[in-house]
């Protein structure tokens, strides 16, 4: 029996997700009974009651949806606060690190919210229609949803399981530092061009979103978010930290830098996930009802915003950059 | 806010139909305040216990035979001087006695009052003693427990040890601890070193262990090896280790309670559905009626949600008041000695009050997830109910 | 006004109980002009309540259509169709249908709570309402306080809060006294000089001969008898 598994809060967040796996669960037997006898056009009762029993899988989906947003920040304050347990680990980097299910749970999390999200804002205009057009397209996502939320169902055990707290694990400077000269930056960039790339893909992205470029804005913010997360590790915490050596996603959450780490991170994945899934579903839908792209600009402006307010700042106090 | 004809046909309705809660909200705070009071105790512990770890010895070197530890010979003080890094190398006599008639146990602490201490605690309550009243005679400094242990026995300003030989030792109490150190200290009874050894029967060349300190963080792992191989017998316990060995109790012991727990809740939300099951479907008639005026199934749905969660949010405001006054002002009688746990003198700490955000929100997770997920069926179908009821 | 704004079509209403089918409603045509009043006659269990129902879209058919004001209601989901009927249809009942432990001023409030309108919108559509059914003078009593025609009057208030345009009542006087009741009519006549669309569902002989223009359309056995 796993010493970590007794730690408080690791009890109560895997709790949680049991209640909200249970909860899908439900359900899950509802959306796969509505897939099957979905029929808008039938004017019998069976048909009726499917479309009241389709208002009690939305709002398992809402309570899912909120429930699994407050349990991503409860589950980095959780591994942040077991890192005094593992030696080695000053962070939450350390600990997610400390076997190979860490990083694919997290980026699961992620995906799952992202999907969340997308169905909340299907339903959403399949509501507002008024013969329920992508009904069985929702049913399909929320298959796809299920089948990740077991997945990290699989993840928890496995990660929570296999955390040796005798084995010692690297720290977020080793991870995320230069090693030997070996360049950490996808294809071969450098701090200079990656920031050109950070700022002007940002800038096309505000135009397209503006101008409604739908098939654009999606693959430009796909790859602002890959782009991003390279430039808040490797530049824009740097500047957090003060430090040019202190290069790490979670530190920036904790409570020496006003939880900002929050902030940065939070206004980055919904606001991408907003551009994307707007600009999805009205492509897809060939219109043009939904206003989140105005949300997603706002999102990451404040997200650029912030991140470049740091080295401002900086370069403002100190007269150089780091 | 009040402009908005929902909120006001929200709160309307909860005033005027107080009645349907007041179970559930009973319930409930009974449920908040255990599951606060246990937090609160448990998390406030574990902040004193880390911050008072702080000041132990980073490291410690003991002599092990046969798995368990043996008085430590002297000449080891010199080798560990050697080694590059280490500071403030300090023996360490101490032992467990047994007070007699009742046989409780009192942690005896030989302290070298000349000598650089690398146990920081220690230096401040030496730093507070006159050392040469002190030293006079044969006195020793004794923690609250030990003191009223001794008091209530009649040993009012002195002691007579056993010694392990069978003679008697008389030694003379000459302060108490504060409250502050309480914690630690408790059953402590610190004495001079060779006063120590004495009582303890622990002879002129041995110590029981040995304290030091390695003042570079980094060089710890490395130094810990070069300790543990100047001898077979040796073992290094850093601080570290310490720390994480109270980490893992204080999880055990909240990991038990929190089993408990579960029962608690789940027991809770059956009660719950069953609660609120019965409400809503003696409200069917009104909420077919609000359908049939022109409220639709999210209306509804809204209504009742928010219904649920300013239900949830009072009780949890209220319940974990009631624990932090239990706790922090009240000091938590009954709870807390379960805590602490048998084998100590009776524990009488103040518990500081440490409210963070992560032991909050566990509480609320713990309590409105669970919630809410009970409620949540029961409400939909009162939700979706046909506005033809409205019509019988 | 002679534009209709409901418009019944081949409407069947059946209900299926295990193997057994009883059709309440049988191939229905109606149609229904602007300002209109309409009286649907017939003895309990002769349909006309269902009818009532469907034409509000509290009932689905199993068959047919129902189009009000160029709007097919039939298969509107329940977001649309209960907007449709907050903005464009009011109801009142049999047994009046209040919330006894709210006040008079609350229980108007109602319908418009969903509608997201501000309070201060809200309290001048509810007083005019309340003033027009002749019952401001008791907007702070509780609901349960009242006597049968001053419910029916708040019922009345309720039902035209939002200032819909059609007002659908079923058996409104069977819980009335006779001075009551011609006091319900007295205000329906209100109503239908305002161009209102009425459509009452009773067994109340009071309503063959009404003090205005109407039509009566009996009903029995779940079929329309004769249309005039």
């Amino acid at each position: 029996m796993n010493q970590l598994l007794m730690n408080n809060q690791v009890m109560i967040y895997l709790l949680m997700e049991v209640i909200v796996s249970v909860m899908l669960l439900i359900a899950l037997y509802w959306a796969i009974k509505m897939l099957i006898s979905w029929d808008f056009g039938s004017f019998s009762t069976a048909q009726y009651r499917l479309e009241k029993r389709s208002y009690l899988v939305s709002t398992i989906l809402l309570f899912s949806f909120v429930v699994k947003f407050f349990l991503l920040i409860y589950f980095v304050f959780t591994i942040d606060s077991i890192s005094i347990l593992i030696p080695g680990a000053m962070c939450a980097a350390g600990v997610v690190s400390a076997n190979d299910y860490g990083m694919q749970l997290l980026l699961t999390k992620l995906l799952i919210l992202f999907f969340m999200l997308l169905w909340m804002s299907i339903n959403s205009y399949d509501m507002r229609a008024k013969n329920y057009p992508l009904f069985r397209f929702k049913q399909v996502i929320f298959l796809i949803i299920f089948m990740m939320v077991a997945i990290e169902g699989y993840l928890d055990i496995e990660y929570f399981t296999h955390i040796d707290i005798r084995q010692p694990v690297s720290c977020c400077s080793t991870l995320y530092g230069q090693l030997e000269g070996s360049n950490p930056l996808p294809f071969g960039l450098d701090i200079r061009n990656l920031m050109i790339l950070f700022y002007m893909i940002y800038t096309l992205l505000m135009v397209t979103l503006w101008y409604k470029y739908r098939i654009v804005t999606i693959v430009l913010a796909v790859l602002f978010i890959f782009i991003s997360y390279y430039g808040v590790v490797y530049l824009f915490g740097t500047y957090v930290y003060r430090l040019p050596t202190h290069k790490c996603p979670f530190c920036m959450m904790q409570r020496e830098y006003y939880f900002i780490g929050y902030l940065i991170w939070g206004t980055l994945f919904i606001g991408s996930y907003q551009a994307i899934i707007s600009s999805f579903i009205n492509l897809y839908t060939k219109s043009d009802i939904l206003y989140n792209e105005r949300r997603a600009m706002v999102l990451l402006s404040i997200f650029v915003a912030v991140c470049s307010s740091y080295v401002a700042l900086y370069y403002l106090q100190n007269g150089v950059f780091l | 806010m009040r402009s908005s004809p929902f909120l006001y046909f929200l709160l309307l309705g909860i005033a005027r139909q107080k009645g349907k809660h007041i179970g559930v909200v009973s319930i409930s705070l009974v449920v908040l305040f255990l599951l606060s009071s246990v937090l609160f105790i448990s998390s406030s512990l574990h902040h004193t216990i880390s911050s008072q770890l702080e000041s132990e010895p980073d490291f410690v070197v003991q002599r092990i035979r046969g798995g368990v530890r043996v008085d430590a010979p002297v000449e080891w003080i010199d080798k560990l001087v050697d080694i590059y890094g280490t500071k403030s190398v300090t023996p360490r006599v101490y032992g467990r006695y047994a007070l007699s008639p009742k046989h409780e146990w009192a942690l005896v602490v030989g302290v070298d009052f000349t000598d650089e201490q690398s146990h920081k605690g220690l230096e401040k309550l030496i730093g507070d003693t006159n050392l040469k009243q002190f030293l006079k005679s044969d006195q020793m400094i004794v923690g609250q427990g030990v003191a009223r242990y001794l008091k209530s026995h009649f040993y009012s300003d002195s002691y007579s040890f056993m010694t392990p030989e069978g003679a008697f030792k008389k030694v003379d109490i000459f302060k108490e601890l504060s409250d502050s150190s309480s914690l630690i200290s408790n059953n402590m009874m610190i004495m001079p070193i060779d006063l120590a050894r004495e009582v303890l029967g622990v002879d002129d060349e041995s110590v029981t262990d040995i304290a030091l300190s390695v003042p570079n963080d980094d060089e710890w792992s490395s130094i810990e090896d070069k300790i543990e191989s100047l001898y077979y017998d040796i073992r290094v316990i850093t601080k570290t280790d310490v720390k994480r060995i109270y980490e893992n109790l204080y999880n055990y012991k909240g990991g038990l309670f929190l089993v408990l727990f579960l029962i608690a809740i789940v027991t809770f939300s059956l009660i719950l559905y069953q609660r609120y099951a019965m409400v809503y479907s003696t409200e069917r008639r009104e909420i077919g009626l609000l359908r049939a005026l022109g409220w639709s199934i999210s209306d509804v749905l809204r209504l009742k949600f928010l219904e649920t969660l300013v239900v949830v949010v009072i009780s949890f405001v209220v319940g974990v008041a009631m624990a932090y006054i239990y706790v922090f002002v009240l000091g938590a009688p009954l709870l807390v000695d379960i805590f602490l746990g048998g084998d100590n003198l009776s524990h009488r700490i103040q518990l500081l009050p440490v409210v963070d955000l992560s032991v909050l929100s566990s509480i609320f997770l713990l309590y409105a997830v669970p919630f809410v997920a009970s409620v949540l069926i029961p409400v939909w179908r009162v939700a979706v109910t046909d506005p033809k009821e409205a019509m019988l | 006004m002679m534009s209709p704004i409901i418009v019944v079509e081949r409407l069947y209403r059946k209900f299926t109980l295990g193997v057994e089918s009883i059709t309440v409603l049988e191939d229905i045509d109606l149609t229904i002009d602007r300002g209109e009043c309409i009286v649907l006659k017939g003895i309990s269990g002769s349909g006309k309540t269902t009818l009532l129902s469907i034409m509000a879209g509290l009932d689905k058919p199993t068959e047919g259509n129902v189009i009000i004001d160029s709007e097919s209601i039939a298969k509107l989901p329940d977001l649309h169709i209960s907007k449709f009927r907050a903005k464009k249809i009011g109801m009142i009942f049999q047994h009046f249908n209040l919330l006894e432990h709210l006040s008079v001023w609350d229980n108007v409030l109602v319908p418009l709570v969903p509608m997201g309108i501000d309070m201060d919108r809200a309290r001048e559509m509810i007083e005019s309402s309340l003033a027009l059914a002749n019952i401001s003078h008791k907007s702070d009593t509780l609901a349960s306080r009242l006597s049968g025609g001053e419910k029916q009057r708040v019922a009345i208030a309720r039902a035209l809060v939002s200032n819909p345009e059609i007002i659908l009542c079923d058996e409104p006087t069977a819980n009335l006294d006779l001075g009551n009741s011609v006091k319900f009519i007295e205000i329906l006549q209100k109503l239908h000089s305002l161009g209102k669309t009425i459509v009452v569902a009773t067994h109340d002989p009071l309503f063959d001969n009404l003090p205005f223009e109407s039509r009566v359309i009996p009903m029995a056995n779940g079929k329309i008898e004769t249309d005039i």
